[in-house]
């Protein structure tokens, strides 16, 4: 057994781990309608990848713009649609706590209303990319506008919401102590955290190796 | 079964089809690597 298959059975355990910590170690949180603050373990984490996965295909971008290299643009979007893919789960689970809390799946609160402008920024992305034919027009474009996409995520993603008054609760980043989290609650998230950070990994990494067999069959066919 | 049990059932589910599938893609990758 080689050492990235241990890891995978590794990451597979820890995540079984951390779903079971997630519904019976921690008590339910103080100040939230039944189980709903267990929801915490796996909608932070899934908002978090989408942060991290949309500053890994800027980075990517700004690299495939200095050097050239379609690995840099191949990157750059399998690390978007990551991004994306994970805003959309963080929204879902963010509206599944809204009906439990607020009774309504959608309020347009200013963190719905944030992170759905930053998933069609991100949707437009893709659209620009399946817009170009040119595939050197088609990286440059797409790295360019990848860049000026995630100037956005930290005014979408951390400011606009913290400007406006918000029914969104903010356990995580305050400085109040008597509304942080309790060590139990902590430690699961972490766990969670680094859990998903792990799974994240392994998606890009399959998701490029694909796509880069794609770009060498089609280089062969030209 | 509780509500809170069947949730977890249910999420512990879609993590083992998710690792299936991924760990299944990934050796599939591997072999078209080779």
């Amino acid at each position: 057994m080689r050492v990235t298959d241990i890891l995978k059975w590794f990451l597979f355990v820890w995540l079984a781990v951390v779903i079971i910590a997630a519904f019976f170690y921690v008590r339910p949180a103080e100040g939230f309608i039944g189980e709903s603050s267990r929801i915490v373990f796996f909608h932070v984490p899934m908002a978090w990848i989408a942060v991290l996965a949309f500053l890994v295909s800027c980075i990517t971008s700004v690299m495939y713009l200095r050097r050239r290299d379609p690995k840099d643009d191949i990157r750059a979007s399998v690390s978007a649609g990551l991004g994306l893919l994970f805003a959309v789960l963080a929204t879902t689970t963010g509206a599944v706590f809204a009906r439990i809390m607020w009774n309504a799946y959608w309020n347009w609160d200013p963190r719905q209303t944030s992170i759905t402008i930053l998933l069609l920024i991100y949707a437009a992305y893709f659209a620009l990319r399946s817009a170009v034919a040119d595939p050197e027009k088609r990286a440059t474009l797409s790295a360019v506008y990848s860049i000026l996409a995630f100037v956005t995520v930290p005014f979408l993603m951390f400011i606009v919401p913290r400007i406006y008054f918000s029914l969104h609760p903010d356990v995580i980043t305050n400085a109040d102590p008597d509304n942080s989290l309790d060590p139990a609650h902590l430690k699961v998230l972490l766990a969670s955290l680094a859990g998903f950070t792990g799974l994240s990994v392994w998606l890009y990494s399959v998701g490029t190796r694909i796509e880069e067999i794609r770009h060498r069959r089609r280089q062969e066919v030209l | 079964m509780t509500d809170l049990t069947g949730i977890m059932a249910v999420t512990m589910i879609i993590w083992i089809g998710l690792f299936a599938y991924v760990y299944r893609l990934d050796r599939k990758v591997s072999r078209l690597e080779d």
